[in-house]
C-alpha cells in the first residue's frame, strides 16, 4: 500500500509541475482564427441570399489566389480539390466570384483578406439600383422613373450582396493570424516549378451553417413547428427601433391626428451594411448625414420656440433593407398609431449622404410626380426621381412636399456605397497618428468643417420650412467642434472623454471599440441597438434640457431601453457629466427632453404577411457557431492504410483469440499442482 | 421461448395469436411469425396441426410483403418530395432539418 500511494503521489506531482506544458492535443493540432467575419444567409419572401456551409463546417485545401491564372489551378487543374480559396486584398474587390459560384464542387469556401486601404477604383457590393421595388416608382406611379430607368443610382454596384453561395466566406484582417495561414501555404502547399504539392497538406475548415432555407415565410413556419416539443428558432426578423424627437411637446398617449399641430419632419438614416456580417462602417451613406441632423438640432435648439411650425427629427433605422423603419412610422401614422398621422405633416426634409470634398456640393432631390405646393426655395430639377430615401415611402401614402439633400446629381458619388470600406479613411477623416486620442478628439478636420456647413444649411432650411423669419436665419449656426467631435465618436473611436460624459456609468462597458453600423435582428420584441441608443443620448442631450432633480433615482425612466414604455411627453436621461477637475468624481444630472423611440420592425411581421410585396420581409438565419481552423491533412490513401491496417489487426486479434480459445485445453493444462490447504 | 418443448397445440394458438395481431396495423408481428414458424411450417415433417400453421405463416408472408412495398413507396415519396410540399411537408414532419430545405 505504501508503494502505491508513493506512486501516485508522485505521478501527481508530475502532471502538476508540466501542466503548464500539459499542451491538449487539440492544442497541438489546430490553429484557431480569431477574428472572422462570416457572411450570413438573410431570407426575404422570394429568396435567400447569403452563404452557407455544411453542418460541421467545409474542410479544403489552401490555396493563395495571386492573381487571375491561379484561379485554372482551382476549377481544372489543382489535383486536390475541394479547395479553400485566399484571396488577398487586391483581388478581392476586382475579382467577381460568380466563376467560383461556378466551380463550387470543387470549391469548399472563400477568405478575403481585408485590404489595409480603400481599393482606388471602388467597390459595392450592393445592387445597382437599391430599394427598387420597395420605392415610390413603380407601374402605378412614375413608371418611366422605376427600376432606376432614368438614373442609376449606384453603378458601380455588383449585387454580389445579394447572390446566395454554397459555400462559406470569411472576411478577415490582414494580421499575425494571417501571415501564419500565408507562411503554411508557402511551406506545404506550393506547386514549385510544375511539380505538384506533395501530402501532407494545409488546410483550412470555415464553419458558418445557417439554420433557415428557401425563403421568410418558411422559416417563420418553422420557427414554431407543429410537433417540436422545444422549438429551436431558425431565423430572426430584422428590426430595431426609430429615434424621434420634436421641437414642441407631443403628447403621446392620444394617437392619431393632433387639431392644429403642423409638422416639419427632418429624416435621415440610421443604419448600414455590407457583404459581410457585423462589419458597416456607413461614413458616407448614414453617419454623414446623422451627425449633419444631430448638428443641426443643436444649432436650432435656441430658436425654435418662435417657430409656429414643430420640426420632427426622425432617425430611420433599417432603411438599407427595402426601408424598414420609415415604412413602418408610415404605417403607424396611417393606422393612427403614433403621436401624429399623415395630415399633420406639413413637409419633410430628408438629409441623406453628404459627405463633400473640396469641390463637391449640395444637391436637392424632389419628386417629379407628385403635386407640390411646397414653399421650397430652390427648384431643383425635376425630370429626375427621387435617389433612394425614407422620403418614398411617405409618398406612397400621400403627396407631401419635400426635398432631399445629398452630395450627388445623378449617381451616387459615393465608390463605397454599402461596403465595408466607407468608412473614415473614405470621408479622409485623418488624424495624425502622434496624437493622443484626446487630442484627435479636439482636432477638427477638414471634412468636419464641410459637414458643419451642410449642417448649418440645413438646419436653416429647417428653420424657414417651420416658419422662421429670412432675417433671423443667420443667428443658426452649427458647432464644428460638436461636428468633430460627434463624426470622431461614430467613426473613429467610441470609447472618448466626450462620449463617455453623455452616458450613464453602468453602460460604458457595452460600447465597443468601433462603432459599427448595421441593423440588428429583433425576436419579436425590439431591441436597440448601440447606434440608436447613442443616438438618442446624444439627441437628449443636444435638445433637452437639465432638470432640477439631484438624485439617479428621481430621474424617472432614466435608462434608454425604457424610452419604448414611458412618458406622456417628456422623456428623461441620467447623464454622467464631466470629470471634475483634480478628481474622478463627475457631476452628473438629469436631463428633461422629447426624444423617443419607435418600433422599427416591418409592418410586413405585424400582419404576418410574409409574402408581402409591399413591406420589406427581410430576416437573418440564425446560427450556431462560426469558427475557423487550419491545420494539416494527410493524403486519402494514407487515411485509408491507416483505417485498412487498423482493421486487418482487429480480424487478426479476434482470430487469434478463437483460435486460442478452442485450443484452451491443450496449451493450458500444464503446469496445475495439487493444492496443499494449508490454510 | 423455445418452440420444441411446447405441445403442438400451444404452437398451434401462438402462431394464430400472432397472425391474427399483425392485423392491428403490426407487420412485425407477422415478421415474426414468418421467421419463427418457418421451420416447423415447412421443414420439419408432417404433424397435424402443421397443416394449419402453414397457411398462418403463408398469409403472413404475403400481408408482410403488402406493408413492406406499401410503407418503402410512401417513405420514398416523402423523401423525395417533402421539401417540394412546403407547407404540408412541414406540418407532416417531426423534425425538419436545420439549413436545408
Amino acid at each position: 500500500m505504501d508503494l502505491l500511494s508513493d506512486k501516485w503521489i508522485v505521478n501527481v506531482v508530475l502532471c502538476l509541475l508540466f501542466v503548464g506544458n500539459c499542451n491538449s492535443v487539440e492544442k497541438k493540432i489546430y490553429i484557431n482564427l480569431n477574428e472572422t467575419f462570416p457572411c450570413v444567409r438573410l431570407l426575404n419572401a422570394t429568396h435567400q441570399i447569403g452563404c452557407q456551409s455544411s453542418l460541421s463546417g467545409d474542410v479544403g485545401v489552401l490555396h493563395l489566389l495571386e492573381s487571375e491564372e491561379n484561379l485554372d489551378w482551382v476549377l481544372r487543374t489543382g489535383p486536390n480539390p475541394p479547395y479553400m480559396v485566399i484571396l488577398e486584398s487586391t483581388l478581392f474587390t476586382r475579382y467577381r466570384p460568380c466563376s467560383l459560384k461556378n466551380g463550387s464542387s470543387r470549391v469548399a469556401g472563400v477568405l478575403a483578406v481585408q485590404p489595409t486601404s480603400n481599393p482606388p477604383e471602388g467597390f459595392s457590393p450592393h445592387t445597382s439600383c437599391p430599394n427598387e421595388n420597395t420605392g415610390v416608382y413603380s407601374e402605378t406611379y412614375g413608371p418611366s422613373y422605376a427600376h432606376c430607368n432614368v438614373t442609376m443610382w449606384n453603378p458601380l454596384g455588383t449585387g454580389i450582396s445579394y447572390e446566395e453561395f454554397d459555400f462559406p466566406i470569411f472576411s478577415v484582417k490582414d494580421d499575425n493570424d494571417t501571415e501564419v495561414i500565408r507562411r503554411c501555404y508557402m511551406e506545404h502547399n506550393r506547386a514549385v516549378n510544375g511539380s505538384t504539392p506533395q501530402y501532407p497538406l494545409c488546410a483550412m475548415q470555415l464553419m458558418s451553417h445557417m439554420a433557415a432555407v428557401t425563403d421568410t415565410a418558411t422559416c417563420m413556419r418553422r420557427n414554431a413547428p407543429t410537433f417540436s416539443l422545444a422549438p429551436d428558432g431558425v431565423c430572426d426578423p430584422l428590426g430595431d427601433a426609430n429615434i424621434w424627437a420634436s421641437t414642441k411637446p407631443l403628447n403621446s398617449s392620444t394617437k392619431g391626428h393632433k387639431d392644429g399641430v403642423s409638422v416639419v419632419i427632418a429624416a435621415t438614416k440610421l443604419d448600414s451594411r455590407s457583404f459581410f456580417f457585423d462589419v458597416a462602417p456607413g461614413a458616407d451613406s448614414a453617419a454623414t448625414g446623422l451627425v449633419a441632423l444631430l448638428a443641426a438640432a443643436s444649432a436650432l435648439h435656441n430658436a425654435t420656440a418662435e417657430l409656429n411650425r414643430t420640426i420632427l427629427y426622425t432617425f430611420f433605422n433599417g432603411e438599407t433593407f427595402d426601408y424598414i423603419g420609415s415604412s413602418r412610422m408610415v404605417y403607424d401614422m396611417a393606422k393612427n398609431d403614433f403621436t401624429v398621422d399623415l395630415d399633420n405633416i406639413h413637409s419633410i426634409l430628408e438629409v441623406g449622404q453628404v459627405a463633400l470634398g473640396p469641390d463637391s456640393r449640395l444637391w436637392l432631390h424632389s419628386d417629379p410626380v407628385s403635386k407640390r405646393n411646397s414653399s421650397v426655395n430652390v427648384e431643383p430639377n425635376v425630370t429626375q426621381p427621387l435617389p433612394p430615401s425614407s422620403f418614398q415611402r411617405f409618398l406612397l401614402e400621400r403627396p407631401i412636399p419635400g426635398v432631399v439633400i445629398e452630395n450627388h446629381q445623378t449617381s451616387f458619388t459615393n465608390k463605397y456605397y454599402q461596403s465595408m470600406f466607407d468608412n473614415a479613411e473614405y470621408l479622409k477623416l485623418n488624424y495624425p497618428p502622434n496624437l493622443t486620442p484626446e487630442e484627435q478628439l479636439e482636432l477638427v478636420t477638414d471634412s468636419a468643417k464641410a459637414l458643419t456647413e451642410v449642417a448649418t444649411t440645413v438646419a436653416r432650411g429647417l428653420y424657414l420650412q417651420a416658419g422662421g423669419e429670412l432675417a433671423q436665419m443667420s443667428r443658426i449656426q452649427a458647432d464644428s467642434e460638436l461636428v468633430s467631435k460627434m463624426l470622431y465618436t461614430f467613426l473613429v473611436r467610441v470609447n472618448n472623454s466626450w462620449f463617455d460624459q453623455l452616458v450613464k456609468s453602468d453602460w460604458t462597458g457595452v460600447l465597443s471599440e468601433l462603432m459599427l453600423y448595421e441593423i440588428n435582428t429583433s425576436e419579436r420584441k425590439v431591441k436597440t441597438t448601440e447606434p440608436a441608443l447613442m443616438v438618442q443620448c446624444i439627441l437628449a442631450n443636444l435638445t433637452g434640457s437639465i432638470a432640477n432633480i439631484t438624485e439617479v433615482y428621481f430621474c424617472p425612466f432614466s435608462s434608454p431601453n425604457f424610452l419604448f414604455l414611458c412618458c406622456q411627453i417628456y422623456s428623461y436621461l441620467w447623464v454622467q457629466g464631466p470629470v471634475r477637475p483634480n478628481s474622478t468624481e463627475r457631476d452628473s444630472f438629469c436631463v428633461r427632453s422629447l426624444v423617443r423611440q419607435s418600433k422599427a420592425l416591418s409592418p410586413a411581421f405585424e400582419l404576418s404577411e410574409y409574402t408581402s410585396k409591399n413591406y420589406s420581409t427581410w430576416a437573418e438565419s440564425r446560427w450556431s457557431a462560426i469558427k475557423g481552423r487550419i491545420f494539416l491533412v494527410a493524403s486519402h490513401d494514407l487515411e485509408m492504410l491507416t483505417l485498412g491496417v487498423g482493421v486487418g489487426v482487429l480480424l487478426m486479434s479476434l482470430l487469434l483469440t478463437y483460435i486460442v480459445s478452442s485450443k484452451a485445453d491443450i496449451l493450458f493444462s500444464s503446469g496445475r499442482e495439487p493444492t496443499n490447504a494449508t490454510y | 421461448m423455445n418452440l420444441e418443448r411446447l405441445p403442438n397445440e400451444e404452437k398451434l394458438t401462438l402462431c394464430r395469436k400472432y397472425y391474427l395481431g399483425g392485423f392491428a396495423f403490426l407487420p412485425f408481428l407477422w415478421l415474426v411469425n414468418v421467421v419463427w414458424f418457418f421451420r416447423e411450417a415447412f421443414i420439419k415433417p408432417a404433424y397435424t396441426e402443421q397443416l394449419q400453421i402453414k397457411t398462418y405463416v403463408q398469409r403472413s408472408a404475403v400481408g408482410l410483403l403488402l406493408w413492406v412495398a406499401v410503407l418503402t413507396t410512401w417513405i420514398t415519396i416523402f423523401q423525395h418530395f417533402r421539401a417540394q410540399w412546403g407547407e404540408v411537408g412541414d406540418s407532416l414532419s417531426f423534425t425538419i432539418p436545420r439549413g436545408t430545405p
